[in-house]
Protein backbone atom coordinates (compact mmCIF):
# COMPACT_ATOMS: atom_id res chain seq x y z
CA UNK A 1 0.00 0.00 0.00
CA UNK A 2 1.52 3.40 -0.96
CA UNK A 3 1.21 5.97 1.72
CA UNK A 4 0.04 8.79 -0.62
CA UNK A 5 -3.25 6.52 -1.25
CA UNK A 6 -4.25 6.49 2.26
CA UNK A 7 -6.23 9.63 1.69
CA UNK A 8 -8.98 7.57 0.04
CA UNK A 9 -8.97 5.05 2.41
CA UNK A 10 -11.40 4.81 5.52
CA UNK A 11 -13.40 2.68 7.83
CA UNK A 12 -15.52 0.03 5.86
CA UNK A 13 -18.04 0.57 9.33
CA UNK A 14 -18.03 3.97 10.54
CA UNK A 15 -15.60 5.91 7.09
CA UNK A 16 -13.48 7.44 9.23
CA UNK A 17 -10.34 8.25 8.79
CA UNK A 18 -7.54 5.82 9.31
CA UNK A 19 -4.48 5.58 11.13
CA UNK A 20 -1.15 4.18 9.67
CA UNK A 21 1.04 2.69 11.55
CA UNK A 22 4.24 0.94 9.90
CA UNK A 23 5.85 -2.07 10.94
CA UNK A 24 8.09 -2.80 7.65
CA UNK A 25 7.88 -0.63 4.11
CA UNK A 26 10.43 -0.56 1.16
CA UNK A 27 11.09 2.54 -1.07
CA UNK A 28 7.76 2.20 -2.62
CA UNK A 29 4.76 1.44 -0.08
CA UNK A 30 4.06 -0.27 3.45
CA UNK A 31 4.39 -3.96 3.49
CA UNK A 32 3.10 -4.75 6.46
CA UNK A 33 1.31 -2.40 9.21
CA UNK A 34 -2.01 -1.11 10.43
CA UNK A 35 -4.74 0.99 9.60
CA UNK A 36 -6.39 2.01 13.17
CA UNK A 37 -9.76 3.30 13.45
CA UNK A 38 -9.88 5.66 16.35
CA UNK A 39 -13.94 5.65 16.14
CA UNK A 40 -14.40 2.09 16.44
CA UNK A 41 -10.91 0.84 17.77
CA UNK A 42 -10.57 -1.54 14.78
CA UNK A 43 -7.41 -2.33 13.51
CA UNK A 44 -7.05 -3.23 10.03
CA UNK A 45 -3.95 -5.39 9.41
CA UNK A 46 -1.70 -4.47 5.59
CA UNK A 47 0.41 -8.22 5.13
CA UNK A 48 2.36 -8.20 2.03
CA UNK A 49 1.28 -5.00 0.81
CA UNK A 50 -2.38 -5.69 1.02
CA UNK A 51 -4.83 -3.56 3.45
CA UNK A 52 -7.47 -5.91 4.93
CA UNK A 53 -10.23 -3.72 5.52
CA UNK A 54 -13.10 -6.41 4.93
CA UNK A 55 -15.48 -5.77 7.80
CA UNK A 56 -15.14 -7.57 11.43
CA UNK A 57 -16.08 -10.91 11.74
CA UNK A 58 -15.27 -11.39 7.55
CA UNK A 59 -11.93 -10.98 7.75
CA UNK A 60 -10.02 -14.17 8.61
CA UNK A 61 -7.96 -15.66 5.89
CA UNK B 1 -28.04 -20.27 3.01
CA UNK B 2 -27.91 -16.94 4.87
CA UNK B 3 -25.90 -13.78 3.22
CA UNK B 4 -22.99 -14.35 5.02
CA UNK B 5 -22.72 -18.05 4.53
CA UNK B 6 -23.37 -17.14 0.95
CA UNK B 7 -20.71 -14.59 0.70
CA UNK B 8 -18.35 -17.21 2.42
CA UNK B 9 -18.88 -19.66 -0.15
CA UNK B 10 -18.40 -17.03 -3.23
CA UNK B 11 -14.79 -16.15 -1.36
CA UNK B 12 -14.09 -19.88 -1.26
CA UNK B 13 -15.11 -20.63 -4.86
CA UNK B 14 -12.89 -17.72 -6.25
CA UNK B 15 -9.76 -18.63 -3.72
CA UNK B 16 -9.96 -21.74 -5.54
CA UNK B 17 -9.96 -20.54 -9.32
CA UNK B 18 -7.58 -17.78 -8.20
CA UNK B 19 -5.26 -21.00 -7.12
CA UNK B 20 -5.78 -22.96 -9.67
CA UNK B 21 -4.56 -20.18 -12.02
CA UNK B 22 -7.85 -20.00 -14.09
CA UNK B 23 -11.42 -19.80 -15.02
CA UNK B 24 -11.24 -23.15 -17.31
CA UNK B 25 -8.59 -25.30 -16.04
CA UNK B 26 -10.23 -25.37 -12.18
CA UNK B 27 -10.41 -27.55 -9.59
CA UNK B 28 -12.37 -29.93 -11.45
CA UNK B 29 -9.55 -29.93 -14.23
CA UNK B 30 -10.58 -29.93 -17.59
CA UNK B 31 -7.37 -31.22 -19.53
CA UNK B 32 -7.62 -27.71 -21.83
CA UNK B 33 -4.86 -24.71 -21.65
CA UNK B 34 -6.16 -22.17 -20.35
CA UNK B 35 -4.82 -18.58 -21.43
CA UNK B 36 -5.88 -18.99 -25.05
CA UNK B 37 -9.46 -20.18 -23.69
CA UNK B 38 -9.54 -17.25 -21.41
CA UNK B 39 -8.06 -15.03 -23.77
CA UNK B 40 -10.97 -16.44 -26.58
CA UNK B 41 -13.92 -15.41 -24.32
CA UNK B 42 -12.44 -12.15 -23.43
CA UNK B 43 -12.56 -11.45 -27.00
CA UNK B 44 -16.12 -12.57 -27.54
CA UNK B 45 -17.12 -10.15 -24.85
CA UNK B 46 -15.81 -6.97 -27.20
CA UNK B 47 -11.90 -6.64 -25.33
CA UNK B 48 -9.13 -5.94 -28.33
CA UNK B 49 -6.45 -7.83 -28.79
CA UNK B 50 -4.15 -5.50 -27.50
CA UNK B 51 -5.94 -4.85 -24.20
CA UNK B 52 -5.13 -8.84 -23.73
CA UNK B 53 -1.35 -8.37 -24.81
CA UNK B 54 -1.26 -4.97 -22.46
CA UNK B 55 -1.72 -6.83 -19.57
CA UNK B 56 0.51 -9.20 -17.49
CA UNK B 57 0.04 -13.07 -17.88
CA UNK B 58 -2.38 -14.64 -15.55
CA UNK B 59 -4.01 -11.46 -14.82
CA UNK B 60 -7.28 -12.30 -17.39
CA UNK B 61 -9.16 -15.34 -15.67
CA UNK B 62 -12.06 -15.48 -18.29
CA UNK B 63 -14.81 -14.68 -15.70
CA UNK B 64 -15.94 -11.45 -16.39
CA UNK B 65 -19.14 -10.67 -18.66
CA UNK B 66 -17.21 -8.01 -20.44
CA UNK B 67 -16.94 -4.36 -19.61
CA UNK B 68 -15.11 -2.46 -22.73
CA UNK B 69 -17.08 0.40 -22.68
CA UNK B 70 -16.70 1.60 -19.48
CA UNK B 71 -12.80 1.27 -20.12
CA UNK B 72 -13.08 3.21 -23.25
CA UNK B 73 -14.84 6.44 -21.08
CA UNK B 74 -12.07 6.23 -18.86
CA UNK B 75 -10.06 10.02 -19.18
CA UNK B 76 -6.05 10.32 -17.99
CA UNK B 77 -5.88 11.46 -14.38
CA UNK B 78 -8.69 9.81 -13.26
CA UNK B 79 -9.78 8.00 -10.12
CA UNK B 80 -11.24 4.81 -10.80
CA UNK B 81 -12.26 2.18 -8.45
CA UNK B 82 -13.08 -1.47 -9.42
CA UNK B 83 -15.42 -3.40 -7.60
CA UNK B 84 -14.53 -6.57 -7.50
CA UNK B 85 -10.96 -6.76 -9.71
CA UNK B 86 -9.96 -10.37 -8.94
CA UNK B 87 -6.99 -10.67 -10.17
CA UNK B 88 -6.27 -7.13 -11.64
CA UNK B 89 -7.57 -7.84 -15.50
CA UNK B 90 -9.66 -4.36 -16.02
CA UNK B 91 -7.43 -2.51 -13.52
CA UNK B 92 -4.67 -3.09 -15.62
CA UNK B 93 -6.04 -1.76 -18.28
CA UNK B 94 -7.61 1.05 -16.65
CA UNK B 95 -4.56 2.39 -15.24
CA UNK B 96 -3.42 2.46 -18.91
CA UNK B 97 -5.75 4.75 -20.18
CA UNK B 98 -5.91 7.17 -16.94
CA UNK B 99 -2.33 7.25 -16.97
CA UNK B 100 0.86 8.19 -14.50
CA UNK B 101 -1.54 11.08 -12.97
CA UNK B 102 -4.63 8.80 -12.26
CA UNK B 103 -5.04 6.07 -10.11
CA UNK B 104 -6.73 2.85 -9.80
CA UNK B 105 -8.11 0.77 -7.02
CA UNK B 106 -9.33 -2.63 -6.76
CA UNK B 107 -11.63 -3.98 -4.32
CA UNK B 108 -11.91 -7.49 -3.61
CA UNK B 109 -13.36 -9.98 -0.93
CA UNK B 110 -10.72 -12.80 -1.93
CA UNK B 111 -7.23 -12.95 -0.21
CA UNK B 112 -5.89 -15.06 -2.62
CA UNK B 113 -7.34 -13.06 -5.32
CA UNK B 114 -5.70 -10.07 -4.71
CA UNK B 115 -2.51 -11.85 -4.15
CA UNK B 116 -2.76 -13.05 -7.20
CA UNK B 117 -3.42 -9.44 -8.55
CA UNK B 118 -0.59 -8.39 -6.08
CA UNK B 119 1.82 -10.16 -8.24
CA UNK B 120 0.89 -9.22 -11.41
CA UNK B 121 1.38 -5.31 -10.74
CA UNK B 122 4.61 -6.41 -9.12
CA UNK B 123 5.11 -8.32 -12.53
CA UNK B 124 3.56 -5.53 -15.01
CA UNK B 125 5.26 -2.64 -12.99
CA UNK B 126 2.00 -0.74 -12.68
CA UNK B 127 3.05 2.24 -10.23
CA UNK B 128 -0.83 3.57 -10.30
CA UNK B 129 -2.73 0.37 -9.32
CA UNK B 130 -3.50 -0.70 -5.43
CA UNK B 131 -5.63 -3.26 -4.45
CA UNK B 132 -7.36 -3.82 -1.61
CA UNK B 133 -9.56 -6.34 0.52
CA UNK B 134 -12.83 -5.61 0.98
CA UNK B 135 -16.17 -6.04 0.59
CA UNK B 136 -18.33 -3.61 -2.04
CA UNK B 137 -21.22 -3.81 0.65
CA UNK B 138 -18.82 -1.70 2.56
CA UNK B 139 -16.45 -0.31 0.51
CA UNK B 140 -13.14 1.15 2.16
CA UNK B 141 -12.93 4.39 0.49
CA UNK B 142 -13.94 7.79 1.56
CA UNK B 143 -16.76 9.79 0.46
CA UNK B 144 -16.62 11.54 -2.68
CA UNK B 145 -13.09 10.54 -3.58
CA UNK B 146 -13.92 8.51 -6.90
CA UNK B 147 -14.00 9.54 -10.27
CA UNK B 148 -15.39 6.30 -12.13
CA UNK B 149 -16.70 3.23 -10.82
CA UNK B 150 -15.90 -0.05 -12.66
CA UNK B 151 -17.26 -3.78 -11.99
CA UNK B 152 -17.44 -6.17 -14.34
CA UNK B 153 -19.89 -9.56 -13.48
CA UNK B 154 -19.35 -9.10 -9.76
CA UNK B 155 -22.37 -7.14 -8.61
CA UNK B 156 -24.82 -9.96 -9.31
CA UNK B 157 -22.92 -11.93 -6.31
CA UNK B 158 -23.27 -9.14 -3.36
CA UNK B 159 -26.62 -10.60 -1.32
CA UNK B 160 -27.12 -6.82 -0.80
CA UNK B 161 -27.37 -5.04 -4.03
CA UNK B 162 -28.96 -2.29 -2.92
CA UNK B 163 -26.55 -1.11 -0.38
CA UNK B 164 -23.56 -1.85 -3.48
CA UNK B 165 -25.48 0.80 -4.92
CA UNK B 166 -25.84 3.05 -2.19
CA UNK B 167 -21.86 2.64 -1.55
CA UNK B 168 -20.81 3.51 -5.17
CA UNK B 169 -23.24 6.51 -4.85
CA UNK B 170 -21.05 7.26 -1.61
CA UNK B 171 -17.50 7.24 -2.37
CA UNK B 172 -18.10 8.69 -6.09
CA UNK B 173 -17.18 12.75 -6.44
CA UNK B 174 -20.33 14.56 -7.69
CA UNK B 175 -20.66 14.26 -11.43
CA UNK B 176 -18.92 10.74 -11.38
CA UNK B 177 -20.09 7.76 -13.02
CA UNK B 178 -20.75 4.13 -12.64
CA UNK B 179 -19.98 2.27 -15.67
CA UNK B 180 -20.45 -1.32 -14.93
CA UNK B 181 -21.70 -4.91 -16.77
CA UNK B 182 -23.19 -7.66 -14.82
CA UNK B 183 -25.69 -10.21 -15.46
CA UNK B 184 -29.27 -10.27 -15.34
CA UNK B 185 -32.50 -12.26 -15.56
CA UNK B 186 -34.76 -12.15 -18.95
CA UNK B 187 -37.03 -14.46 -16.26
CA UNK B 188 -37.30 -16.37 -13.38
CA UNK B 189 -34.75 -19.41 -13.38
CA UNK B 190 -36.06 -22.95 -12.90
CA UNK B 191 -35.76 -23.95 -9.92
CA UNK B 192 -32.96 -26.02 -9.62
CA UNK B 193 -31.09 -24.07 -10.66
CA UNK B 194 -31.84 -21.38 -8.26
CA UNK B 195 -31.35 -23.09 -5.20
CA UNK B 196 -27.71 -24.34 -6.75
CA UNK B 197 -25.13 -22.57 -4.90
CA UNK B 198 -22.86 -23.79 -7.92
CA UNK B 199 -25.13 -21.55 -9.33
CA UNK B 200 -24.82 -18.63 -8.15
CA UNK B 201 -21.24 -18.72 -7.85
CA UNK B 202 -21.12 -18.75 -11.43
CA UNK B 203 -23.51 -16.05 -11.95
CA UNK B 204 -26.64 -17.05 -12.06
CA UNK B 205 -28.80 -17.55 -9.47
CA UNK B 206 -27.88 -14.32 -7.55
CA UNK B 207 -29.01 -11.99 -10.76
CA UNK B 208 -32.10 -10.53 -10.41
CA UNK B 209 -34.49 -9.22 -13.28
CA UNK B 210 -32.98 -6.30 -15.02
CA UNK B 211 -35.96 -4.19 -14.33
CA UNK B 212 -35.17 -4.39 -10.74
CA UNK B 213 -31.62 -3.84 -11.29
CA UNK B 214 -32.14 -0.67 -13.17
CA UNK B 215 -34.49 0.48 -10.04
CA UNK B 216 -31.72 -0.60 -7.48
CA UNK B 217 -29.20 1.81 -9.32
CA UNK B 218 -32.02 5.15 -9.10
CA UNK B 219 -32.86 4.18 -6.07
CA UNK B 220 -29.15 4.72 -4.91
CA UNK B 221 -29.42 8.29 -5.84
CA UNK B 222 -28.19 8.08 -9.27
CA UNK B 223 -29.61 9.46 -12.61
CA UNK B 224 -28.82 8.74 -16.70
CA UNK B 225 -29.33 5.52 -15.35
CA UNK B 226 -28.47 3.86 -19.03
CA UNK B 227 -27.94 0.43 -20.47
CA UNK B 228 -25.06 0.99 -23.11
CA UNK B 229 -25.22 -3.00 -24.71
CA UNK B 230 -27.03 -6.06 -24.03
CA UNK B 231 -26.02 -9.33 -25.16
CA UNK B 232 -27.47 -12.93 -24.02
CA UNK B 233 -25.10 -14.48 -22.00
CA UNK B 234 -23.48 -17.07 -24.10
CA UNK B 235 -23.82 -20.76 -22.44
CA UNK B 236 -19.54 -21.54 -22.62
CA UNK B 237 -18.78 -17.82 -20.93
CA UNK B 238 -21.31 -19.34 -17.82
CA UNK B 239 -19.75 -22.88 -17.73
CA UNK B 240 -16.11 -21.33 -18.24
CA UNK B 241 -16.37 -21.49 -14.32
CA UNK B 242 -15.58 -24.07 -12.70
CA UNK B 243 -18.24 -23.68 -9.95
CA UNK B 244 -20.56 -23.27 -12.57
CA UNK B 245 -19.94 -26.37 -14.38
CA UNK B 246 -21.73 -28.23 -11.37
CA UNK B 247 -24.36 -27.57 -11.99
CA UNK B 248 -24.36 -29.87 -14.91
CA UNK B 249 -22.37 -32.26 -13.34
CA UNK B 250 -23.42 -32.16 -9.68
CA UNK B 251 -26.70 -31.31 -10.01
CA UNK B 252 -27.96 -33.59 -13.07
CA UNK B 253 -29.80 -31.52 -14.77
CA UNK B 254 -30.89 -32.60 -18.34
CA UNK B 255 -28.92 -31.44 -20.80
CA UNK B 256 -32.13 -29.22 -22.82
CA UNK B 257 -32.39 -27.22 -19.56
CA UNK B 258 -28.60 -26.72 -19.02
CA UNK B 259 -28.74 -25.92 -23.04
CA UNK B 260 -31.66 -23.47 -22.73
CA UNK B 261 -30.19 -21.22 -19.64
CA UNK B 262 -28.81 -18.84 -21.72
CA UNK B 263 -32.19 -17.92 -23.04
CA UNK B 264 -32.91 -16.74 -19.07
CA UNK B 265 -30.07 -14.60 -18.69
CA UNK B 266 -28.38 -11.49 -20.32
CA UNK B 267 -24.90 -9.91 -20.12
CA UNK B 268 -25.69 -6.23 -19.43
CA UNK B 269 -23.53 -2.59 -19.66
CA UNK B 270 -24.81 0.13 -17.61
CA UNK B 271 -23.78 3.53 -17.63
CA UNK B 272 -25.15 5.76 -14.51
CA UNK B 273 -24.03 9.43 -12.62
CA UNK B 274 -24.30 10.78 -9.53
CA UNK B 275 -25.76 14.47 -9.57
CA UNK B 276 -23.43 17.40 -9.61
CA UNK B 277 -26.00 18.50 -6.62
CA UNK B 278 -27.94 15.94 -4.49
CA UNK B 279 -31.71 15.52 -5.45
CA UNK B 280 -34.30 15.78 -3.18
CA UNK B 281 -36.57 13.22 -3.19
CA UNK B 282 -33.83 10.19 -4.15
CA UNK B 283 -30.88 11.35 -2.32
CA UNK B 284 -29.64 8.82 -0.56
CA UNK B 285 -28.48 9.98 3.20
CA UNK B 286 -25.81 9.10 4.72
CA UNK B 287 -27.19 6.51 6.76
CA UNK B 288 -25.15 3.80 4.84
CA UNK B 289 -22.89 3.34 8.18
CA UNK B 290 -24.62 0.70 10.31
Amino acid sequence: MRRDLQEILCCPVCHGDLDLAVITEDEVEVLEGTLHCRACGIDYPIEDGIPNLLPPGEGAF
Amino acid sequence: MTDDELKRMVRKSYGEIARSGGSCCGPSGCGCESAPVQDEISRRLGYADEDLQAVPAGANLGLGCGNPIALASLQPGETVLDLGSGAGFDCFLAAGRVGPDGRVIGVDMTAEMLSRARENARAGGYANVEFRLGEIEHLPVADGSVDVIVSNCVINLAPDKARVFREAFRVLKPGGRLMISDTVLLRPLPDGVRQSVGAYVGCLSGAIGRQDYLDLVRDAGFHEVRILGESPMTLDCMTNDPTARAIMTDMNLPPGLVAGLGEFIASIQLSATKPERRGSASSPSFSVCD
